[in-house]
């Protein structure tokens, strides 16, 4: 409990970071890296509903009844949720053709609610706030991450975020007679990348 | 007994402020949502169907009564003169509704081209609805009155190979912008007539 | 520990024939050599290119593997250059460079170094290694555009496809005799049928591989394309076709063999290898693949453990 808030937010960086360590919220991790922008975007949108459902539910925890704490966290994990579908609607409605059903299961994402059971309606308001950007942004950049290799390899670009008129980013970073190992990133390749992925980060971690 | 009414009074409160808070956001957002949707999606569909139109079909929208409904309208205008107007409508198919927009000519009632906008069909088979333009071009220069169906089942439109069921689905949505024309047709033209100014 | 007393004994089913994991492959290679071999003279230098390309990454991924794993190096033992070999017959010989690396790298790594090296693989991994590529590179498995430069004296066709898409007219070019002596086009090594047959029947006499999984597997085939060309012979090749093209003598005798992925009990064997083949046939005729050897293989390799429930009673109390 003697950790300070900087310890809070960068744990979600490595130590604790997700996907990768706590292999939680796999659903959009397998479902929509596809590209890095499909990536960032999601876990951007998750670390948006991690802060709020944190920020209210470490504000609330005194009033909220322990015997329905998990309703409560439902409802104001979901009002968020619903916050950011209608907002990526109106401002970022390619994305939202392109994340689809995966913005609505945010609700579901044992991230999310594992944060609120276990980090927020036991903590103070800042540490929470540290906690829920530290968790989602690390969250974000495994699915960044996870997302550079499947496009890297797959389609064979790097895609960082597509405007109407223009895309940041590397199109053909290996050059044109490459072939797209399609594989990557179809449903298939999802699983075994993440395997891979883990792995080597195991790997790492074992020396 | 008095934890039980706190539940209900925190749970309660918690639903209200949701509640609260997201009719206001969508009320808030509805109309930059419908302009997101109208850009995106069915914008391309609409300048696919119209090509060579000159001016901006989704700028020029009207929305009539049809009994309980409201419809969308798109207007496009050819040669500087609004001749022709889109129609929305969808039919059952294999994975749910498909979205089909059709343009018709109110000068001769004749279709100048249809789009499919929404649906959840299979990729590879019913999706070639939307991603091949052969088959809804089929529709093109045909009279509106028409009821259209699948050469199976006695009509003109060829049937995707593989794809009877979404075929069917697209014809059923065509037929049924030929009967909300009719049914329309009187103030339509009287609207295109205030475009026509 | 020769005068140990007690006597300890594993639960059965036993199966040994002395051999080692190099002696096996070595002969499973011996076997597959004559269509190989075939597949070499009849397609030039880019199958023999093709060949030794795939078996020595195959080799040289193995050896990475065990160094990045820290395990003992295994390449001695032979599995790695037979799973290279395999490969490399069910390629067309036009195959690219980093397609056979690919291959190779998805067979050895995923299919068999990840769940522990050999002996613990539940699939096949050259067939995961095939099955990756089909899926990831559909055009270079299309035999009829890979082979198109070929001009060998015969109808340069794939006859699957031909008998897909074209129904039994399509294939009245090919005659059992040329097939069987492999005058059609297809993977580098599953062409030859004579070859493949006679390997096969070698290794199962030697009992490298158990004739119940082959004599199934191709039985599965024949029943079923028989069904189905009775009930449609102008849309439906004949059975003998189905048994003599594509992948199915390769599967037959090389791939649904498999050591580590196959049942070891009787009936376990003849479910399996008649499952493979009804399978095979099942998506050949009806579903989206031209051959469908592969998969069914593949997806035989799921059900194996469940299979291998079914065991003879055992005698006397078990502890």
């Amino acid at each position: 409990m003697a950790k300070t808030l900087t310890q809070e937010f960068t744990k979600g960086l490595w130590e604790e970071i997700a996907p990768f360590r706590l292999v939680l919220g796999l659903c959009p991790v397998l479902g929509v890296t596809t590209t890095i922008e499909n990536g960032i975007g999601m876990g951007l949108a998750t670390t948006f509903v991690l802060v709020f459902s944190n920020i209210l539910i470490a504000s609330l925890r005194n009033i909220i009844p322990s015997k329905v704490r998990i309703a409560c966290f439902i409802i104001i994990i979901a009002t968020f949720v619903v916050v950011t579908e209608l907002l990526m609607q109106a401002f970022a409605y390619t994305l939202f053709l392109k994340l689809g059903v995966f913005i609505p299961l945010i609700v579901v994402n044992c991230i999310v609610l594992g944060r609120a059971e276990a980090f927020a309606s036991k903590n103070d308001l800042l540490p929470s706030i540290a906690d829920g950007l530290g968790i989602g942004i690390g969250f974000t950049l495994s699915l960044a991450a996870l997302g550079a290799v499947r496009e890297l390899f797959g389609a064979n670009n790097l895609t960082i975020w597509t405007t109407p008129n223009s895309v940041i980013g590397i199109q053909e970073v290996f050059g044109t007679n490459f072939e797209p190992f399609t594989f990557m990133v179809q449903a298939p390749g999802a699983f075994v990348c993440l395997g891979l992925m883990l792995c080597l980060m195991n790997l790492m971690g074992s020396k | 007994m008095r934890d039980l009414l706190i539940m209900v009074v925190v749970l309660t409160v918690l639903s209200a402020f949701s509640g609260g808070l997201l009719s206001g956001l969508r009320n808030a957002t509805a109309a930059r949502i419908e302009v997101q949707q109208l850009k995106f999606v069915k914008g391309p569909a609409i300048k696919k169907i119209l090509q060579g139109v000159s001016n901006d079909p989704i700028a020029d929208r009207f929305s009539l009564k049809d009994g309980d409904m409201v419809r969308k309208f798109f207007v496009g205008k050819f040669d500087g003169k609004a001749n022709t107007v889109v129609l929305e409508s969808s039919g059952k198919g294999y994975g749910g509704d498909v979205g089909l927009m059709v343009a018709v000519n109110m000068d001769d009632d004749t279709i100048v081209g249809a789009g499919v906008t929404t649906h959840s069909e299979t990729p590879g088979l019913g999706a070639m609805a939307k991603d091949n333009p052969a088959f809804v071009s089929q529709f093109k220069g045909l009279p509106i009155a028409e009821m259209f169906k699948v050469t199976n089942d006695g009509g003109k439109v060829n049937a995707m190979s593989g794809a009877t069921i979404t075929s069917r689905a697209v014809c059923a949505a065509a037929t049924q912008t030929g009967s909300i024309y009719q049914k329309l047709k009187p103030q339509l033209s009287e609207k295109l007539k205030e475009f026509n100014k | 520990m020769l005068n140990q007393k007690k006597l300890i004994v594993s639960h059965a089913p036993f199966w040994h024939d002395g051999s080692s994991i190099r002696v096996r492959s070595y002969h499973i290679m011996l076997a597959a050599l004559p269509a190989a071999l075939f597949g070499i003279f009849t397609y030039g230098m880019p199958a023999l290119g093709v060949v030794s390309l795939s078996i020595s990454f195959a080799i040289i991924w193995e050896l990475l593997i065990n160094k990045v794993t820290r395990r003992t190096i295994s390449i001695g033992d032979g599995n790695a250059a037979l799973i290279g070999l395999l490969f490399a017959m069910l390629l067309p010989a036009t195959s690219p460079w980093w397609l056979v690396a690919t291959g190779t790298l998805v067979a050895v790594v995923i299919g068999k170094h990840i769940y522990g090296g050999i002996g613990g693989n539940p699939f096949n991994p050259v067939l995961i290694g095939v099955a990756i590529l089909m899926v990831a590179w559909k055009d270079f498995f299309d035999f009829n555009e890979a082979l198109v430069n070929y001009d060998l004296g015969f109808a340069m066709v794939y006859p699957l496809a031909a008998a897909k898409h074209l129904g039994t007219s399509g294939i009245e070019a090919f005659s059992t005799a040329g097939l069987l002596l492999g005058q059609h086009s297809g993977g580098i090594g599953a062409t030859f049928g004579l070859g493949l047959i006679l390997g096969g029947i070698y290794l199962i006499i030697r009992g490298f591989i158990r004739w119940e999984i082959s004599v199934s597997f191709l039985a599965g085939v024949f029943v079923t394309a028989l069904f189905f060309h009775i009930s449609d012979p102008s849309q439906y090749a004949s059975p003998v076709f189905h048994l003599l093209t594509g992948y199915t003598l390769m599967g037959a005798f090389f791939l649904a063999t498999e050591d580590s992925s196959s049942p070891v009990n009787f009936i376990p064997m003849l479910i399996y290898g008649a499952g493979a083949g009804v399978m095979a046939v099942l998506i050949r005729n009806i579903g989206a693949y031209v051959d469908g050897v592969v998969f069914a293989i593949l997806l035989m390799n799921l059900i194996n453990p469940i299979c291998d429930k079914i065991r003879p009673k055992s005698l006397g109390k078990v502890v």
